[in-house]
């Protein structure tokens, strides 16, 4: 009895040598250890394993089938939910993703990617894709859409408006400048343009955003027109068909939109930049490390 | 000796907790996600680990009570209105995993509303062909008919063969105005705008200049566990004690 009492006081005074606790301890080690190395073994990413995650729904050669991706197929196929299909249709579902599975991994062995121009697209797709993942997986700052919003004013205003009447008189007319004098006291009729021997060209008059206008126009009568407020009467514009009188009704010019109106266009091209700039950069490099023969008649 | 028995006891206890974490992560991930709801103890662990993945990763937008900002077009993730299928717990998944207009293949890409005030109103559908500004109007007098709301006769009636014709608006909103929550169109007739006020303004500028809001694929960022985590937060979030959804 008092020999146990005195091994159980030195087994647990750390001063003084013990045995049994220095055998006991390297065992809970050893014990630790191996619990530690058989749930890396069987859970890191790239080791083989017996085991299907909590997250996929089967293995194929190590590769995994997510089981989100299996209810989406689920329910696009069937539009039902988990607990509502059918042993069959949850089968059918695991089985056609399996089979895929199968198929894109001796795709891969056969090569298919050198022969088949879908298999070569849908692999440019995926690799742009993966090289944009950061862009796609992230979301910028408001300080950085704003700052991109500010610096590319111009793509966020909303297109001009305008209502005007473009009148042609003939070349040796020479009282288009009575015509303009009077325009700028009355607003125009048909009668009053006919009085002094123009006519109205019929390619505007109604109300139309900038762009429909300068196809309408021309380059240079809409360059002429976008100038002219409201009421405004352009000067004598010399064509071939005639001497053109521009009458402008209503003219609202573009406008910026603020930044909360523009936020979603903002976003869209902030990250399409992104992503551009990304599958740049990434061309490049591979470009760079590449070994590229170009024959000597296209060089 | 003491201390060798409490550092065991702390080891275990820490490994007790992480590996019960584990363990409810797996099976939170291997239930049928349309039955969670009911499990109060998978959805009270699920949305205690969601609430901070929402607030690193949606707040920003959606802001802390996810009421979102009409301003902006960011939807408000409390009400009952979905525009991208039924609020189902796996639809709400499929949104975190592969985002809204992402790039991701997986994501929702297909509904884009094309600029009627702009020279190309779509960049992938050349077909689709610009409006005047009093076309745009007479649409929103027939939208606004649909509405039940006060508007102009005539406009409204040359809106409606707009609709249905030129315009092609039925061909995403449907011909009823109801919208399509299968590939995320909204209903023009209810009460629920997701970009402004629902004021003639603001539909004209959703009809000129497009709209296209974007909501990132977080998929590789996030965990599937955290992934779902994240999806019965948001569910949740519309589906509160006192809520129109609380059971």
């Amino acid at each position: 009895m008092t020999i146990s009492l005195l091994e159980v006081g030195s087994w647990r005074d750390f001063a003084k040598v013990n045995s049994k606790r220095s055998f006991f301890l390297g065992v809970c080690g050893a014990v630790i250890g191996l619990l530690l190395a058989g749930y890396a073994l069987f859970t890191a990413r790239g080791t083989s394993t017996l085991m299907v995650p909590a997250e996929d729904v089967a293995l194929v050669n190590q590769q995994p089938i997510s089981r989100s991706d299996y209810l989406m197929q689920l329910q696009s196929l069937y539009n039902v939910e988990f607990s509502h299909a059918t042993r069959e249709q949850r089968q059918k579902v695991l089985n056609d993703m399996i089979r895929e599975e199968l198929f894109v991994q001796r795709g891969k062995e056969l090569d298919v990617a050198s022969t088949d121009p879908d298999v070569r697209n849908a692999l440019v797709n995926a690799v742009e894709l993966e090289i944009a993942s950061d862009a796609i997986t992230s979301q910028p700052s408001e300080a950085a859409l704003r700052s991109y919003y500010q610096a590319h004013p111009e793509r966020y205003a909303g297109e001009g408006i305008m209502t005007v009447e473009d009148y042609v008189f003939p070349t040796n007319g020479a009282a288009v400048s009575e015509a303009i004098e009077a325009l700028k006291i009355q607003a125009p009729t048909s009668d009053l343009i006919a009085r002094f021997g123009g006519r109205s060209s019929g390619k505007v008059g109604d109300e139309e955003f900038y762009f429909a206008a300068k196809i309408h126009l021309g380059d240079r009568l809409f360059e002429a027109a976008r100038g002219l407020p409201q009421g405004g009467v352009s000067a004598r514009i010399e064509m071939p068909d005639g001497i053109h009188v521009l009458y402008m009704q209503k003219n609202v010019k573009p406008v910026l939109l603020d930044f909360a109106a523009a936020r979603d266009k903002v976003l869209s091209d902030y990250r399409n930049e992104r992503i551009r700039h990304l599958t740049t950069g990434d061309e490049t490099f591979l470009r760079k490390r590449s070994n590229i023969l170009i024959a000597d008649d296209l060089r | 000796m003491r201390i060798v028995a409490l550092s065991v006891l702390a080891v275990s206890m820490v490994a007790a907790v992480l590996l019960r974490g584990r363990y409810v992560e797996a099976h939170l991930l291997r239930a049928d996600p349309g039955s969670i709801p009911s499990d109060a103890t998978l959805m009270s662990f699920a949305t205690g680990h969601g609430r901070p993945l929402f607030d690193a990763h949606c707040a920003s937008c959606h802001g802390p009570a996810g009421h979102g900002d009409r301003t902006k077009g960011i939807p408000d993730l409390t009400d009952d209105e979905w525009l991208y299928g039924t609020g189902q717990v796996i639809d709400i998944e499929r949104v975190v995993d592969y985002g809204i207009r992402s790039h991701h293949p997986k994501a929702w890409n297909l509904a884009i509303m094309p600029a009627f005030g702009r020279p190309r109103p779509s960049e992938t559908d050349a077909k689709i062909a610009p409006l005047t500004p009093p076309q745009i109007r007479d649409l929103i007098e027939f939208i606004f008919h649909e509405q039940g709301r006060n508007t102009e006769g005539i406009a409204s009636a040359r809106g409606a063969s707009l609709y249905l014709g030129a315009g092609g608006c039925y061909d995403c909103h449907s011909t009823d105005l109801r919208g399509d929550s299968a590939i995320g169109v909204p209903n023009l007739i209810d009460k629920t705008t997701l970009f402004g006020d629902g004021s003639r303004q603001a539909l004209y500028m959703s009809i000129a200049n497009g709209r296209q809001g974007v909501c990132p694929a977080w998929v590789g960022q996030i965990s599937p566990a955290g992934v779902r985590e994240l999806a019965l937060f948001v569910y949740s979030l519309s589906h509160s004690v006192g809520s129109k959804h609380d059971n």
